[in-house]
This record gives C-alpha cells, sequence and structure tokens, in this order.
C-alpha cells in the first residue's frame, strides 16, 4: 500500500494514530482545479458538416446535424461488448432529473444537468474542467422538470440555454460568460430546456410554455453577438387550417366542426395564446439549407373548447429556410388535438424509399401516438407510417369530465427521447412508453401564465405500465424486433457501426443490445434512473460510451446526479 | 384562535405604515403577525412562508394585489406593493428557514396511498423530488395540515382561482387520496 493511500486509509477510519498523522501531513496533496482550463481547439463549421462521420468527437448532442445518433466507430462491438466496464464516474452537483445529452470536443466533454448547470470535463479521466453554475433568476415556470438537454459547440464558444429563458455564450475553456440574452418573459410560462442548435453562425433555438398558453416560437440568433436573425411563429395568425376531421393515420378524431366553427365567429382566431411549444433540436438539411423541427401541443391542452380551428401548426412537422426563418412546409399529425399526444422528439433526416421504392431524402420523427412517421423532405408529405410500438385502444375518445380511458397515455409513445437510425439497416430505434391513462377535461379561461392543461391525464392506478425498445424498418413501416421493458420509457438511445445499440431505463439498468436482433449483450445497474441518451467518442486510441443516470422528473424515476462514461481494457 | 387571529388583524393595521418602510426588515415587519415571528404561523390555516420558494412568493403577492387569488387580509397588503418590492419580499422569506411544524409522519398505508394518488396525477413532475418545489411552484413537504387540506379543498371549489391547472388536478383525484395526501406532505 501506497502512503498516500495509507494516509488516505487513516484519514478514512477515523485513526487518531500519532504517526498516520505525520504521515497524513507529509503528503502533498494533489492540486484540485476548481475552475481549470479546457485545453479545446476552436469548433469549425467544416467540422460539425462532417460530424456524421467522425469518430472521435460527439460535436452535437444527436450526433449531427442530420440527427441519426448513429456513431460511425466500431471499437466496441458485438464481439468484446461483454467486457466494457466503467472508466470513470462523475458526481454533478445537482441531484435532479439528468436529460443531458453529453457532447465531445476534442477530448473535452460538456455535459449539463438540471437548473442549467453546465460542465466542462476530461473525456479520458472524467476530472472536472470547469463549471458554469447559472444564476437563475427567481421566476421559471415550466413543464415537466427543471430540466436542460444539453449544450453545442461553435469556435470556442460554448451555446446554453437557461430555464429561465436565456440564451448564453460561454467562453469553452473557461466557463466564462460571454453574453446573455433574453429569450422571452418566464413570467408568461416561457422556459428553455433543450440544446441550442448552431450552425453558420446562427444559435437555433424553440421555446417550452405549452402547457402555459405561450404563443411558441424557433428563433435564430447571432452566435458571435446574441443579437435576434429572425423569429418564426410556430402559430400563424391564421392558424384555423382545412378542418382535417382524420389524423394522419385516417382515425376520426370526433371533432365536432360546426360548434368550431361557430366559436371561431364568436372569438376569432386563438393564435395568440395557442402554445406550440418546440422542445428539441432541429436537423438541417445543409444542402438545401432548410431545418426540420416538429412543435408541440396546443394550449390548454385537453380543452378544445376555446381554440377552434387546426390550431397550426401544433402537433406538426415544420421545415423553415434556415438564413430567412420563412416557411418552407408542414405536416400536422394531430389537428385540434385534445390529448397532449403531440410531436416532440427530434426529427431525423435520412434517405428513404417513397411509395415508389425510389429512394429520396426523407425526414423522421417518432410521435407519441407510437407511430414513426415517415416524410418526402421536399415537401413534408408523409410516405408512411409504422406499426404503433404500443397498444392503442379507444382512440381517439374525446376527453370527458369523469375521465375516458385511451391508450397510449399521454406520454407516449416515444415522448421527447431522441431516437437513433442505422441507415445500413435501414431500421430506427426508439425508446416507449405504454400507461394507461384516463383523459380528464375542464374548462378554464387563460390564467396568465400559470399551468392550463384544460383538465388532467392521470395513470390509472392498477393498470400495469411498461416500456420497450423498438426497431422499426422505415422502409416498410413494419417492426423488424421489439425488447419489452418492465418500465416506461424515456430518455434516448444510440445506434453504433459496432451493431449495437445502447438505451437506459428508469430502473438504472443501461444495456447495449444487438442492433440487427435486439438481443442483450451487456448491461450495467447504475443505481438511478439512466433516462438521458448516450453519447460516444474516441480519447487515447479508445471508444467510451457516455451516459448521465439521474432519474427523471416527468416520469418519477429514482434521482441521482452521475456521468457514467465506460470503456474497454 | 380567536385571540391569535386578533393579534394577526392588529399588525395588519399598523400596515400602512410599514409598506412605505425602507428597509426590507421594516417592510416585513407586519407579516410576522401572521406568518409568526419565528416562521411558524399563528393560525393552521395560514401558510408556512419562511423557507417557500422565492418565486411562488413573488407570484401570490403579484396575484393578490391583481385579485387572482382572493384573500381580505392579503389583497390590501399587497395592492401597496410594487414588482420589486414583492421580489425583495419573496427572496427576503425564501432565505429563511423552512420551521418543522412538528407533524407526524403519515402512517404507511396513508403513505402508501398518497404516493400512488401523487403518481397518477404527477405531482412530482412541478414540485418536484420530495415535494421541495422550485421557482414559482411551492415547496410542500412539511407544510401546515390544516393549511394544505383548506388549499386542496379550495383548489376543488375553484375559491382559490388563481392555478386552474391546479384546480383541474385536484379534481381529478379523489377525496380520499387527497386526504391521504394532505397527511403525507405535512409529515414531510
Amino acid at each position: 500500500m501506497h502512503v498516500k493511500a495509507l494516509a488516505a486509509f487513516a484519514a478514512a477510519v477515523g485513526v487518531g494514530l500519532l504517526s498516520g498523522a505525520a504521515i497524513a501531513q507529509e503528503v502533498k496533496q494533489e492540486k484540485q482545479s476548481v475552475l481549470g482550463n479546457a485545453n479545446v481547439s476552436p469548433v469549425t463549421q467544416e467540422q460539425l458538416n462532417a460530424a456524421d462521420r467522425n469518430s472521435k468527437d460527439f460535436l452535437l448532442t444527436n450526433g449531427n446535424y442530420a440527427q441519426t445518433r448513429f456513431y460511425p466507430g466500431k471499437q466496441i462491438g458485438r464481439d468484446n461488448v461483454k467486457n466494457l466496464h466503467v472508466a470513470w464516474i462523475f458526481q454533478t452537483d445537482v441531484k435532479e432529473s439528468l436529460e443531458t445529452s453529453p457532447i465531445v470536443v476534442d477530448g473535452v466533454m460538456y455535459v449539463t444537468t438540471s437548473f442549467s448547470h453546465v460542465y466542462a470535463l476530461d473525456a479520458k479521466s472524467g476530472q472536472q474542467l470547469w463549471h458554469y453554475a447559472h444564476k437563475m433568476g427567481p421566476i421559471t415556470v415550466y413543464c415537466c422538470g427543471p430540466n436542460n438537454r444539453g449544450v453545442q459547440v461553435l469556435g470556442d464558444r460554448v451555446y446554453l440555454a437557461t430555464l429561465d429563458s436565456k440564451l448564453i455564450a460561454l467562453n469553452a475553456k473557461t466557463g466564462e460568460v460571454v453574453w446573455t440574452t433574453n429569450i422571452a418573459d418566464p413570467e408568461l410560462g416561457y422556459s428553455e430546456t433543450m440544446a441550442p442548435t448552431v450552425v453558420k453562425d446562427k444559435v437555433l433555438i424553440g421555446t417550452n410554455g405549452g402547457e402555459y398558453g405561450i404563443r411558441g416560437f424557433v428563433r435564430a440568433y447571432d452566435a458571435k453577438t446574441g443579437k435576434q436573425l429572425w423569429n418564426f411563429n410556430t402559430i400563424p395568425e391564421n392558424s384555423v387550417g382545412v378542418w382535417a376531421t382524420k389524423d394522419a393515420t385516417g382515425r376520426d378524431m370526433h371533432r365536432n366542426i360546426q360548434a368550431e366553427k361557430d366559436m371561431l365567429a364568436k372569438i376569432g382566431d386563438p393564435y395568440a395564446k395557442l402554445g406550440g411549444g418546440v422542445w428539441q433540436n432541429p436537423s438541417v438539411d445543409l444542402a438545401t439549407n432548410r431545418i426540420y423541427f416538429v412543435v408541440g401541443n396546443p394550449s390548454p391542452d385537453l380543452d378544445g373548447s376555446n381554440r377552434p380551428g387546426d390550431n397550426l401548426y401544433t402537433n406538426s412537422l415544420v421545415s423553415l429556410d434556415l438564413d430567412t426563418g420563412k416557411y418552407v412546409c408542414h405536416f400536422q399529425y394531430i389537428a385540434h388535438d385534445v390529448w397532449d399526444l403531440d410531436a416532440v422528439s427530434p426529427t431525423v433526416l435520412v434517405n428513404v424509399k417513397d411509395k415508389d421504392g425510389k429512394t429520396i431524402p426523407g425526414v423522421i420523427h417518432a410521435g407519441k401516438t407510437g407511430h414513426i412517421y415517415v416524410h418526402d423532405r421536399k415537401d413534408c408529405s408523409l410516405i408512411r407510417f409504422s406499426e404503433a410500438m404500443v397498444p392503442q385502444e379507444n382512440m381517439w375518445v374525446l376527453p370527458t369530465k369523469e375521465g375516458a380511458r385511451m391508450l397510449p397515455g399521454a406520454n407516449g409513445g416515444v415522448e421527447w427521447s431522441p431516437i437513433a437510425t442505422d441507415p445500413g439497416q435501414e431500421l430506427a430505434y426508439a425508446i416507449n412508453l405504454h400507461q394507461p391513462m384516463h383523459y380528464r377535461v375542464e374548462s378554464s379561461p387563460y390564467p396568465n401564465g400559470k399551468l392550463w392543461l384544460g383538465g388532467a391525464f392521470t395513470a390509472i392506478p392498477g393498470e400495469q405500465q411498461s416500456g420497450n425498445i423498438t426497431a422499426v424498418n422505415y422502409n416498410t413501416g413494419k417492426i423488424k424486433w421489439q425488447v419489452k421493458t418492465p418500465e416506461p420509457m424515456i430518455g434516448g438511445i444510440l445506434a453504433t457501426a459496432g451493431g449495437l445499440v445502447f438505451t437506459g431505463e428508469g430502473n438504472g439498468k443501461f444495456a447495449a443490445y444487438n442492433s440487427s436482433t435486439g438481443r442483450e449483450l451487456w448491461s450495467f445497474r447504475a443505481g438511478a434512473g439512466v433516462n438521458a441518451p448516450p453519447s460516444s467518442y474516441m480519447v487515447g486510441g479508445k471508444q467510451y460510451v457516455v451516459v448521465g443516470a439521474g432519474g427523471n422528473t416527468q416520469v418519477d424515476f429514482k434521482r441521482g446526479n452521475n456521468i457514467i462514461a465506460f470503456t474497454l481494457d | 384562535m380567536f385571540g391569535k387571529l386578533m393579534i394577526c388583524g392588529a399588525a395588519l393595521l399598523l400596515f400602512a405604515a410599514e409598506a412605505r418602510a425602507e428597509t426590507i426588515e421594516e417592510k416585513v415587519q407586519a407579516c410576522t403577525g401572521c406568518h409568526g415571528e419565528d416562521g411558524k404561523p399563528v393560525d393552521k390555516t395560514i401558510p408556512t412562508i419562511w423557507g417557500q420558494q422565492a418565486g411562488y412568493l413573488y407570484i401570490q403577492l403579484r396575484d393578490f394585489k391583481r385579485g387572482d387569488r382572493k384573500s381580505e387580509i392579503m389583497q390590501p397588503i399587497a395592492t401597496q406593493f410594487e414588482r420589486d418590492d414583492m421580489l425583495a419580499i419573496a427572496e427576503y422569506f425564501s432565505q429563511k428557514p423552512w420551521p418543522d411544524l412538528g407533524q407526524p409522519r403519515a402512517p404507511k398505508d396513508v403513505a402508501a396511498k398518497a404516493v400512488s394518488a401523487s403518481a397518477s396525477v404527477g405531482c412530482p413532475a412541478c414540485h418536484l423530488d420530495r415535494f421541495q418545489g422550485d421557482g414559482t411552484v411551492p415547496r410542500l413537504a412539511g407544510m401546515g395540515r390544516d393549511y394544505l387540506a383548506k388549499t386542496i379543498a379550495d383548489f376543488r371549489t375553484r375559491a382559490r382561482g388563481n392555478n386552474p391547472g391546479m384546480s383541474d388536478l385536484m379534481l381529478a383525484t379523489s377525496p380520499d387520496d387527497l386526504a391521504a395526501l394532505v397527511d403525507y406532505l405535512a409529515g414531510l
């Protein structure tokens, strides 16, 4: 045993031996860097554009601008993943819901926690390089936990959006604030939990607040100055639409169109407080200079009586021009939603087969409905939707005062959790929730930025909940394989060129599966809910897989504060 | 009880002068008459504000002033404050230690019933783990039992009108389950 270890042992067990104390005094302590420097090279736009082919770094929260979450490295594969072990564990200062997607730049990892903290870590050792603890304003109004899903780096700056609705640029080396911009007024229900997407000197950000009667948006800010460049209202001034009576899959939604038209004549277009939050990053098509994202639910969630019309562009895929923010196309999954079965999980750009079997640029989205929707990237039109990944019952029964039972429950299907894809196998991998719920409606006027659900969705006590990991062939819509899990799944998934998918569960299990068959090949118990998307990277010639284990507020999984990196010997 | 409320009311008579007070300590002096000098409210239907979330305290003062939350006592008080006063008062009380009201832990069966009801309606999604609250969402753990019961009842009748979302959630939960939740939260 080394002298240093002996001293530590003596101190740990409280041994009062004179010699032990003397030894302890002689030991020179390692210098702990509280606010150190991250020795990181500036990230160029060219690096970001090529992120999908880069196995060294993990530059964007969903891997690359197409958001495939397909990691091209394959040192960890089906044959050796059984030997995967913990490389290091980093404990954050915040023990609350952890939804972060770690990014890795040049051997430096950036992770975030609830309440908008950011840490820079040595990706090889897990040592803290710096910590940005955001000074939160007194007013925060947010749904589903004080989460933060990550940051992005461009140049020598780290971009963060905070719970009190600010956009902040940090120095990537030191964590010091370079500029701060107020995005929106938190007192009116605006908050930020998503990671920004930074491209071509623009910081793209949406907003939360669909549960509070906001008017949603996606904006671009100048990456150098924080000045707003363009704004796209996710709710247009004419939000009425085409009075669609069927959802994207052709099922009747039982709308009373005449009653809605009467209400429209009485109150006018309800666009001003109609919600339409955006929870996750847009994907960026660098070839056409377009972005694709999905818009969340209308406000109030369950009561449609005071919001006549289709409530555009809630529950929709939307595409914009990257340079101007001008509308290009949209596709609405559920018009006039009264179930909160909205669109949340980030879009993914992949080539897909159209209805004639021709390969075209596609965009796919996994819905809370439990379907994966496949679109033509050109005009947003729907090519196909997958088999349902979760049980669907009694769709679309209207919510009642007493509560109407319907599946899926209001969390999905697929929640905000990003999916992964493996283009070589034409597969999309999604994690799902199964929570039987009662949908109840109550009517109340706009409550000035307070919670405005228009009723309640309540899990039915005694009815079994569960989850699953599902692989779907997006060119056929068929389920290739499915692994059932004992609890609903929320967090995210990563596919790798090593023929694996990695994902975690609320009970603390983190596992690797054969991406072609779903066979479990390795697992680890993290001790708290693994409800965050994993990432992978290389440093010192070794591949690592990293994931946050901090539980989840929304589904109330056990909280923790660990960032855990795994590697092979 | 009557005597305590009289003292509480008498303190308020002095309030017009307090509102013009300079320092924060002077401004909050009148609050102690009802909310307690040591953070323990003088009456069980009065909420604990020591250690409460600042954002929540601010929003309540704002809503009393606007008339969105009704109270014959609080409305005239809040009316005299500007936004900055409200934020300062909220911050002042949020920094005080949460008082132990000495309420008993709920029995196991009551706690289990409460946890099940809480999971069904999703209380921790806003009130967070262990019901500590955050920002504009209040701490409920260890709040006075009678205040909790009264507030929930007022949400159900919408007499407490400044958070219709909470009314919806309380109406979606059975009175039995809510009674268990009151005991459980008070004893945390």
